[in-house]
C-alpha cells in the first residue's frame, strides 16, 4: 500500500479570519506585545504554592530527576475528625481530574480511608489509565485541605492507588504504574477541565474495561457502570467559592534552566476574586466532548490541542526537526528554534502561541541540575492524522512567564462557560 | 485506490466469535477474531492487493485496527478512543517484550514510545482520547508505509 493522502478539510470561514499561523490572510496587525506577568501570592483564600524541584524523595533513589513538574501539598483525613497526613510532591496537572494519592508515597499514606461504595454496597476501585500505563487502587471518601490556601473540602471520592492488599485486574491495561518511581509523583490534583476524571462513558452499560470496578474483595474486582457522583471528581469543581477553574501561574525561566525556581503558583478561581481576574487573557473555548481548543501549525490547520501542565514538554510534530540521538522523545535542533502555532477556541477566536526547542540533550549537558527547562519539546508520535488523540500538547514551558487559565466544563466564569483556555 | 469494504452481518460475527483465541500482533489473521471476540465488538475490512485491515469497533468507542499483509500474519495493529484496548490481547505474543521495555521507560502520562529493533509501540492521549499503534518491522509489506499505520 502506497501513503493514503489524507484530505485535510480547511474551514473557509476560519481561515479567512486568521492572521498567523494558519496560512490565511496577513490582514490583521501583530498582537501587542504581553503585559508584564502578575504572580499572585501564595496565601489564603484561594492560592497555593507550586514547587518545581527533582520530585519526591524515592526518585532520587532511583537516581531519576522530575524536570518541569509543578507539586503542590495535600492535607487528607479521615471524614469527621478522623487522623490527617500531608502528603507532599503531588503534581498539578491541568490535563486531568482528579485527587490521587500514590499509597507508596514517600511517607508512606497510611490512612485507612472509607471505601466509596457502589450502590449494591460493594467497594469501588478504579484504574485510570494513561498513555504510557495504567494506575489502579480503591476509590476513597476523604476530607482534604490544600495547606496554605486552606481550601478544604469534606467526603470528597479520590484515588488510592496501589492500596495494600489489592489486586490489579486482568484488564486493566498497560504497564502498572503503582509506584511512586513508576508514577513520577506521590499523587496527582488533577484540575482540568472536566468535572470528573471519566464522566458519561463510565455511566454506561454495559461498562468499559478497564476504567471502574466493584470489589467484592480486593482481588475479585469487575468493571462496573458508576455514576458520575461515584467517580473521582476535579475537586476544585467542588469548592464552596472560586471553584470555576483554576490558573497556573509560572514565573518566567532563563535559558538555560533554573533549579527550584520559587514563586510559582496555583490560584482556584477564575475572576472570582482580586487575585485571579482574567485581564487580558484570550480565552480559548475547549470542545465540550474531548476537552481540545485547535492549533494551526507550519500549515497544518486542526490539530487537537491542549495547554497542559502534566506534560514536561511541548509535544508536537515537525518532521524537520531532529530528535536527540540518545533519547527519541525529545528534539535536538542545532539551535534553538522560536516557532509559532495559532491557537483557536470552538468560537474561531484566535490566539498566538510563541514557543520555543531547545536542544535538550545540550541543555541538560550545561546545567545537569536543571528542574524548570524552558523550550524543551519533543515529538508526539502515534498515528499520523488521528483526530482523536491529542497533535499539539502545549506542556509546561509554554506556562513559564504566563498565567494560563483552565476553566471547568459547565461553570460560569466572566470569560463564558467552560470547559476553556485562557492566556 | 480502490478500497473494498466488506460489512460482516451479526450471525456471521457469531460464527467468527468461535474462533480460537491466538494472539494478535504477529498473530494469523484467526487473531482477529479473537480479538473481535474479546471485544465484543464490529468488524469492518478494508482491503487491496498487499494489505488487509480489520477494523473492530467497540460499544464505548474505542477502535482496533490490525493490519494483515499477504501472508495473513498481523503485522501492525492500532487504535483509538477514550480508553486504551486491552494490550495484553493486542499485543498478543509481544506484549512480554512490551512490558519489559515500558516498565523502565519513565516519561510523560501523556505519551508512550518504545523503540526496540523487533518492536515499536507508540500511544499518546489522556483518559477520554487515546491513541497508539504498533508495529513489527521485520513483518511490514515491501513499500509499506508506518504513516499508513493509523
Amino acid at each position: 500500500m502506497r501513503k493514503l493522502v489524507i484530505l485535510t478539510l480547511l474551514p473557509l470561514v476560519l481561515l479567512g479570519a486568521c492572521g498567523g499561523g494558519g496560512g490565511g490572510g496577513t490582514t490583521t496587525p501583530p498582537p501587542p506585545p504581553p503585559p508584564t506577568q502578575m504572580l499572585a501570592t501564595a496565601g489564603p483564600p484561594n492560592v497555593e504554592p507550586l514547587v518545581m524541584d527533582a520530585g519526591p524523595a524515592a526518585l532520587a533513589t532511583a537516581q531519576e530527576t522530575a524536570v518541569n513538574t509543578a507539586f503542590v501539598s495535600v492535607k487528607i483525613c479521615i471524614p469527621n475528625g478522623g487522623a490527617c497526613q500531608t502528603i507532599d510532591h503531588i503534581e498539578v496537572d491541568t490535563g486531568s481530574s482528579g485527587l490521587r494519592v500514590l499509597a507508596s508515597s514517600d511517607s508512606p499514606f497510611t490512612l485507612n480511608l472509607p471505601s466509596e461504595m457502589s450502590a449494591g454496597g460493594l467497594p469501588i476501585a478504579e484504574c485510570l489509565q494513561f498513555a504510557d500505563g495504567s494506575a489502579f487502587g480503591p476509590v476513597a471518601t476523604a476530607d482534604i485541605t490544600l495547606p496554605t490556601s486552606g481550601k478544604t473540602l469534606t467526603n470528597v471520592n479520590v484515588q488510592v492507588i496501589g492500596a495494600t492488599g489489592w489486586t490489579v485486574p486482568s484488564d486493566c491495561p498497560g504497564t502498572a504504574e503503582n509506584t511512586v518511581v513508576l508514577f513520577g509523583a506521590n499523587g496527582i490534583l488533577g484540575v482540568g477541565p472536566f468535572l470528573q476524571d471519566c464522566g458519561a462513558a463510565c455511566t454506561q452499560t454495559p461498562p468499559i474495561a478497564g476504567t471502574y470496578y466493584t470489589c467484592p474483595t480486593p482481588s475479585t474486582c469487575a468493571a462496573a457502570t458508576v455514576t458520575t457522583a461515584q467517580q473521582v471528581p476535579n475537586p476544585v469543581s467542588l469548592f464552596a467559592t472560586d471553584n470555576n477553574g483554576v490558573i497556573v501561574e509560572m514565573p518566567a525561566i532563563a535559558s538555560g534552566g533554573a533549579t527550584n525556581p520559587s514563586k510559582g503558583v496555583l490560584v482556584f478561581g477564575i475572576g472570582t476574586e482580586t487575585n485571579n481576574a482574567l485581564g487580558s487573557a484570550t480565552v480559548l473555548l475547549a470542545s465540550d466532548s474531548d476537552g481540545f481548543i485547535l492549533a494551526s501549525y507550519n500549515g497544518t490547520t486542526n490539530l487537537n490541542a491542549a495547554l497542559d501542565s502534566g506534560s514536561n514538554a511541548t509535544f508536537f510534530t515537525d518532521s524537520t526537526i531532529p530528535t536527540c540521538t540518545d533519547n527519541a522523545s525529545f528534539y535536538c535542533p542545532t539551535s534553538t528554534l522560536n516557532l509559532t502555532a495559532t491557537l483557536t477556541g470552538t468560537d474561531n477566536t484566535m490566539a498566538t502561541a510563541n514557543f520555543t526547542v531547545v536542544n535538550a540533550d545540550s541543555v541538560f549537558n550545561a546545567n545537569s541540575m536543571a528542574t524548570a527547562m524552558p523550550g524543551l519539546s519533543g515529538p508526539i508520535g502515534a498515528l499520523p492524522g488521528n483526530n482523536i488523540m491529542i497533535q499539539f500538547d502545549l506542556g509546561m514551558p509554554f506556562f513559564f512567564g504566563r498565567n494560563v487559565f483552565t476553566a471547568i466544563e459547565n461553570q460560569t466564569t466572566p470569560g463564558g462557560t467552560g470547559p476553556y483556555y485562557a492566556f | 485506490m480502490k478500497l473494498t469494504r466488506i460489512v460482516l452481518f451479526p450471525a456471521l460475527l457469531a460464527a467468527l466469535a468461535a474462533a480460537p483465541a491466538f494472539a494478535a500482533l504477529g498473530g494469523d489473521v484467526s487473531s482477529v477474531q479473537a480479538d473481535l471476540a474479546h471485544m465484543k465488538g464490529a468488524l469492518r475490512v478494508t482491503t487491496n492487493a498487499a494489505v488487509t485491515v480489520h477494523e473492530i469497533s467497540t460499544t464505548y468507542g474505542t477502535s482496533v485496527r490490525e493490519f494483515t499483509g499477504a501472508d495473513g500474519k498481523v503485522f501492525a495493529v492500532s487504535w483509538s478512543g477514550p480508553v486504551n484496548p486491552d494490550l495484553r490481547q493486542v499485543l498478543g505474543s509481544y506484549y512480554p517484550q512490551f512490558a519489559q521495555a515500558a516498565s523502565t521507560t519513565h516519561g510523560s502520562h501523556r505519551r508512550l514510545n518504545i523503540e526496540q529493533p523487533g518492536l515499536v509501540v507508540q500511544n499518546v492521549g489522556r483518559l477520554r482520547a487515546f491513541a497508539g499503534r504498533a508495529w513489527v518491522p521485520s513483518m511490514l509489506p515491501v513499500n509499506f508505509s508506518i504513516d499508513d499505520i493509523k
